[in-house]
């Protein structure tokens, strides 16, 4: 959970980043965008049920990395890529502790097979 | 066949409880106040919105072309939106994920879509107007804040309709709840809270 609210705090920063650190163009825009998903599917990946919601900030944060290099950014949005990316990246690895049980999840939903509970 | 009556087989809490639900509902009823009161500063009834920190941000982006692409106001249409989540949020008993799981996966689907254009509203502001609306924004986080807990009930129903169909039996009576063989003493459970 707690890597999950990291990648809440991240999706904010990146929507407040263009205005605090001063760049626009391309990587502002881009950081507009996706600021509120990665911040929206790391809410939701913060309940149990829905944990495996964080596996979309993994390729955000591969993203976040390219897209420095791809759009041609000012240093100061390279540089915030360069540090938001991968920890973006390894919050989104971390399943963090899961107490409830909840019958098998979403998984058994499209396991085909005989009744399994 | 025969287990505590309304957790989900499998699971160690139901989804379906009130203490599950009802925090769902208080945040769908402060969406409706906040776009109740932004939808009647663009129906015109109020004057000015309330903006602490961006200015002019609110009035330009409530008064924006996008906010009026359909008949009605974009806020007065979210508004609606979170109604219908409080009203389904509160029908049906703590047995609901089994007993109707249409106002459970119907209820899902309707938090699914406000968070999404939610979040599109969140990403046009910025983009298109160079603007933040406080109170737009307060909407989002709520919006966003109620998907998760939304969800386990949506896949308890789910499970039970995948069950029902394992076992042969027809899939719309489960999914309108005019069969439901595995409870008929639900009244009387144990409290199915589980934490």
């Amino acid at each position: 959970m707690w890597a999950q609210l990291c990648n809440t705090a991240i999706g904010v920063w990146l929507m407040a980043a263009p205005a605090v650190l001063g760049y626009g163009g391309a990587a502002a825009l881009n950081d507009r965008i996706v600021g509120p998903i990665v911040a929206t599917f790391a809410v939701v990946a913060a309940s149990e049920a829905t944990r495996g919601a964080r596996w979309v900030n993994l390729p955000i944060g591969l993203w976040m990395i390219l897209s420095r290099w791809i759009l041609g950014s000012p240093t100061s949005a390279r540089l915030n890529g360069m540090a938001v990316g991968p920890m973006l990246l390894t919050f989104a690895l971390v399943r963090g502790r899961i107490e409830e049980q909840f019958g098998g999840g979403w998984a058994i939903l499209f396991r085909s097979g005989s009744e399994r509970l | 066949m025969t287990r505590a009556p309304d957790i989900p087989p499998g699971w160690s809490y139901n989804p379906a409880s009130w203490s599950q639900r009802l925090p769902i509902v208080a945040a769908a009823l402060q969406g409706f106040g906040i776009a109740g009161y932004l939808s009647a500063f663009q129906f015109g009834w109020l004057r000015s919105v309330w903006e602490p920190f961006f200015g002019d941000g609110s009035r330009q982006i409530l008064s924006s072309k996008i906010s009026r692409l359909l008949p009605i106001p974009d806020a007065a249409l979210g508004a609606f939106g979170y109604l219908a989540d409080a009203v389904a949020g509160v029908i049906g008993g703590r047995g609901r994920w089994r007993t109707m799981p249409w106002i459970v996966i119907g209820f899902g689907i309707l938090v699914g879509p406000l968070g999404a254009v939610s979040i599109a509203l969140v990403i046009l502001q910025p983009t298109m107007f160079g603007e933040w609306c406080t109170l737009c924004l307060a909407t989002a986080v709520i919006s966003v804040l109620m998907i998760g807990p939304a969800m386990d009930e949506v896949l308890a129903s789910c499970q039970h309709l995948r069950r029902v169909v394992d076992r042969g039996e027809p899939f719309w009576e489960a999914f309108w709840g005019q069969s439901h063989p595995e409870t008929s003493q639900s009244s009387v459970g144990v409290d199915g809270g589980g934490r």
